[in-house]
């Protein structure tokens, strides 16, 4: 129903074609009855669960059929955690009503409790006294360790056909859903090691994900929330920022105009900085490699968007009109007016190879005045000129914006 | 809007887009249609939206309208997108604008489980320690569920079922460098994310909280040389985003940034002149949402002919009548510029609402 880049085509369907059409649809709809007719029996079986894969690769997009998957897995196709094991905690009641406690990070920090047992539940030896008991506790207990490898097996082959369903939908918002409550399920249910190990196998199909299409934001939100459960204490993490500061770098240096790793980059720093125990003078090397970076970027992009707001983070971060951790809290406005004028310095040189760059006078104009704030001052004589004769090439290279060019003249007096 | 200058072709192709819109039920020999059935009651609303907005909301029947939205309608209050799909935010949202659209809202006491079950599934769903809305019993939390629930809450006249502040609270910490907003905390700008933000800051009084001259920089930027509006830097252009962009900026009285003409002309590009409908990008296939946002777009750009458009509940400005007889103001499209201060308060004291999108995927 909604349809992007697919191309219009013209006349009506030949009739060959609308015969095809008719038998899928027949097919289609059969398997649809057959899953509905389960459903409406409440019947979860490993039946109902086979209909469902059918069905889920004609139409990943359906909802409806997702959820009587989930239904399939909390109602048999995983074992049912005795009451007594740390795991049972968090299932979903598949009660409408107690939606808000299901969310994703809730289904994360409910099983923090359950820290480690290797074994599927702890054993609880010496209270009993007889034969009969210990017996009775060991035949649990080896059931207990089935079940759980039988889960894990089933999880993770739920993992790789969901893997490939992506493939061929990456935008399909439900299948990525589905993954992550999966994932949700495999925190509560299973030791630390192997929740763990699933999530890093998660990490490196995002990552896969991403050399396929760089700007995909599902899959970059989704990262986040997979390094976000990595790092979690409960799954016996620590902070990921150095490790996905690098992976930002890569993905800059493979493409400049991946405004999606600029973006990550410019939240990961505050943190990074912190971890790093950054000294002032270890903050402000650091803001220097960041602006050397980008700038050397626009000395070779300077039409490139993605830099420019990147620029634009360093530049607004360090005047603090930023509401985040900056990342030099401690320098003078002297030092802050000295790093803006050097941007503007080595901005207005890139006028001599590129004079009909738009944002190359965007920019101009922006840093020039916020110097002015920084400075508690009115723009000088000579910046006003300047202010002007940039104006006037901002109307002419992008005429677009012109409305935005007449509030800015008006605002600032240029004219 | 200098429409006399545009060639014939260059013109909305109202009635052939109202019988595209009119056929869309009428498919059901396409096994798209059937592969479409999830979105069945957005496609309902969108379709009736681009209906009203072009002056021909008779050109569905109304009894058939109610019956299908209330033949999507669960016990616990929610609706699902075709009966015998689950109750999801998504269709909850649609049943509810669709019903205030077609003036039936009542038959949801008479004929359902009644209002306050409505109101009830929808204020299930927010989490209470953070403030955002889930889609369904799942958890899937998105800003666009959040933007849902305050939409047809306050539809249902219900905001004070769930927690505004902290709703408000989670919007901000979306919020980005660039002024823009993100479907999560810490998630890049994204103009269909910024819009469900802005929205839902406008229904809650607060858009004070939001940095109107970088988000209007910011949005200003989405037009392209071909006159269309894209969702994130360097990314194509998409009819949609005439919607997401457009009425964002509209709501932060920054409208007059872009160039409206040229926006006029890359949609009117976007038709398909002969059978009807609106494409992403020009001669590409038509669909329901395409069309519905792409003519909601143009009515937001004062195309001549077609019903002023609430940007913020996104919703065509209702008749007179009917909205005193809900006790809201009335919504007309200002030409001149919205300035940051007190007269941005305009859009939210207006009937609110939304498009709860199903989905972006640029």
């Amino acid at each position: 129903m909604a349809s992007h880049g697919v191309a219009r085509t013209t006349g009506p369907r030949t009739e060959e074609r609308r015969k095809q059409d008719l038998q899928k649809i027949d097919k289609y709809r059969a398997l649809e009855d057959g899953i509905r007719e389960e459903v409406s029996n409440k019947t979860y079986s490993p039946k109902t669960f086979q209909l469902t894969t059918k069905l889920l690769e004609l139409n990943p997009e359906y909802y409806t059929i997702w959820n009587a998957r989930r239904r399939c897995l909390t109602s048999g196709l995983l074992s049912r955690p005795s009451a007594s094991s740390s795991r049972s905690r968090g299932l979903s009641s598949g009660s409408p009503t107690n939606t808000s406690s299901t969310s994703y990070a809730d289904a994360l920090s409910s099983s923090s409790a359950a820290t480690t047992p290797l074994d599927p539940a702890p054993r609880t030896t010496g209270r009993s006294g007889t034969t009969a008991d210990e017996a009775a506790e060991d035949k649990k207990y080896s059931n207990e360790k089935e079940n759980l490898e039988k889960d894990v097996g089933f999880l993770k082959e739920e993992l790789v056909w969901t893997a490939r369903l992506l493939k061929g939908f990456p935008k399909c918002y439900w299948i990525w859903n589905y993954r992550l409550w999966l994932l949700g399920e495999a925190t509560k249910r299973f030791p630390v090691p192997t929740s763990r190990r699933i999530w890093e196998n998660e990490l490196a199909l995002v990552s896969q994900m991403l050399t396929k299409d760089n700007r995909n934001f599902h899959a970059w939100g989704y990262r986040r929330f997979v390094v976000g459960a990595l790092e979690r204490e409960e799954l016996g993490g620590k902070s990921m920022a150095e490790s996905e500061f690098e992976y930002t770098t890569k993905m800059i240096h493979w493409s400049l105009s991946n405004f999606s790793a600029w973006h990550n980059r410019s939240k990961l720093i505050p943190r990074l900085l912190g971890e790093r125990g950054a000294d002032d003078k270890k903050r402000q090397k650091f803001l220097d490699a960041e602006l050397d970076l980008v700038r050397e970027a626009l000395n070779v992009g300077p039409e490139d968007q993605s830099l420019w707001y990147y620029h634009q983070f360093l530049i607004l971060n360090l005047i603090n009109d930023v509401k985040q951790a900056t990342i030099v809290p401690n320098i003078t406005v002297e030092q802050k007016s000295e790093y803006v004028q050097r941007e503007i310095d080595d901005i207005k040189d890139f006028l001599e190879d590129y004079d009909d760059i738009k944002w190359i006078y965007e920019a101009l104009l922006e840093y020039t005045l916020a110097l002015a704030k920084l400075e508690s001052r009115e723009a000088t004589t000579s910046e006003k000129e300047d202010l002007k004769t940039w104006l006037t090439k901002l109307r002419e290279l992008d005429p677009m914006r012109k409305g935005r060019w007449d509030d800015v003249e008006k605002e600032y007096g240029l004219n | 809007m200098m429409t006399e200058q545009l060639p014939d072709e260059m013109e909305l192709a109202t009635a052939a887009h109202v019988k595209y819109i009119q056929s869309l039920d009428t498919k059901k020999d396409e096994y798209d249609y059937w592969l479409t059935e999830h979105l069945r009651l957005n496609g309902l609303y969108w379709g009736l939206t681009g209906l009203h907005l072009m002056g021909h909301e008779d050109a569905l029947p109304r009894p058939e309208t109610v019956d299908f939205v209330l033949s999507c309608q669960h016990e616990n209050g929610g609706f699902g997108a075709a009966p015998g799909h689950d109750a999801h935010m998504l269709y909850t949202v649609s049943a509810v604008q669709i019903l205030v659209m077609v003036d039936a809202l009542d038959e949801l006491e008479t004929r359902g489980p009644g209002k306050a079950k409505v109101g009830q599934f929808i204020s299930s769903l927010q989490n209470p320690s953070t403030g955002i809305f889930a889609g369904d019993e799942w958890g899937e939390e998105d800003t666009r569920f959040l933007y849902g629930a305050l939409n047809a809450l306050s539809l249902l006249g219900m905001t004070s079922l769930v927690n505004i502040d902290k709703a408000v609270e989670y919007v901000v910490a979306c919020g980005n460098f660039d002024g823009g907003y993100g479907v999560r905390p810490g998630a890049e700008s994204h103009a269909g994310q910024i819009l469900t933000c802005v929205t839902s800051l406008a229904i809650a009084g607060r858009l004070d909280l939001v940095d109107i001259d970088k988000l209007g920089r910011w949005l200003s930027e989405r037009q392209l040389p071909c006159g269309g509006l894209n969702g994130r830097p360097e990314k194509r252009e998409d009819v949609c985003y005439s919607w997401w962009v457009l009425a964002s900026i509209e709501i932060i009285g920054r409208t007059h940034w872009i160039d409206k003409e040229k926006l006029v002309h890359f949609i009117l590009e976007c038709q398909d002149t002969e059978s009807g409908g609106l494409s992403d990008r020009p001669n590409n296939m038509v669909d329901v949402w395409h069309t519905c946002f792409g003519i909601a777009g143009l009515s937001l750009l004062n195309y001549p002919g077609l019903a002023p458009v609430d940007p913020v509940y996104f919703r065509y400005a209702l008749p007179v009548p009917t909205m005193t007889q809900m006790g809201l103001d009335i919504f007309a499209v200002s030409e001149t510029p919205v300035k940051p201060g007190p007269r941005v308060e305009y859009v939210f004291l207006r009937c609110i609402n939304s498009p709860v999108s199903s989905e972006w995927k640029e």
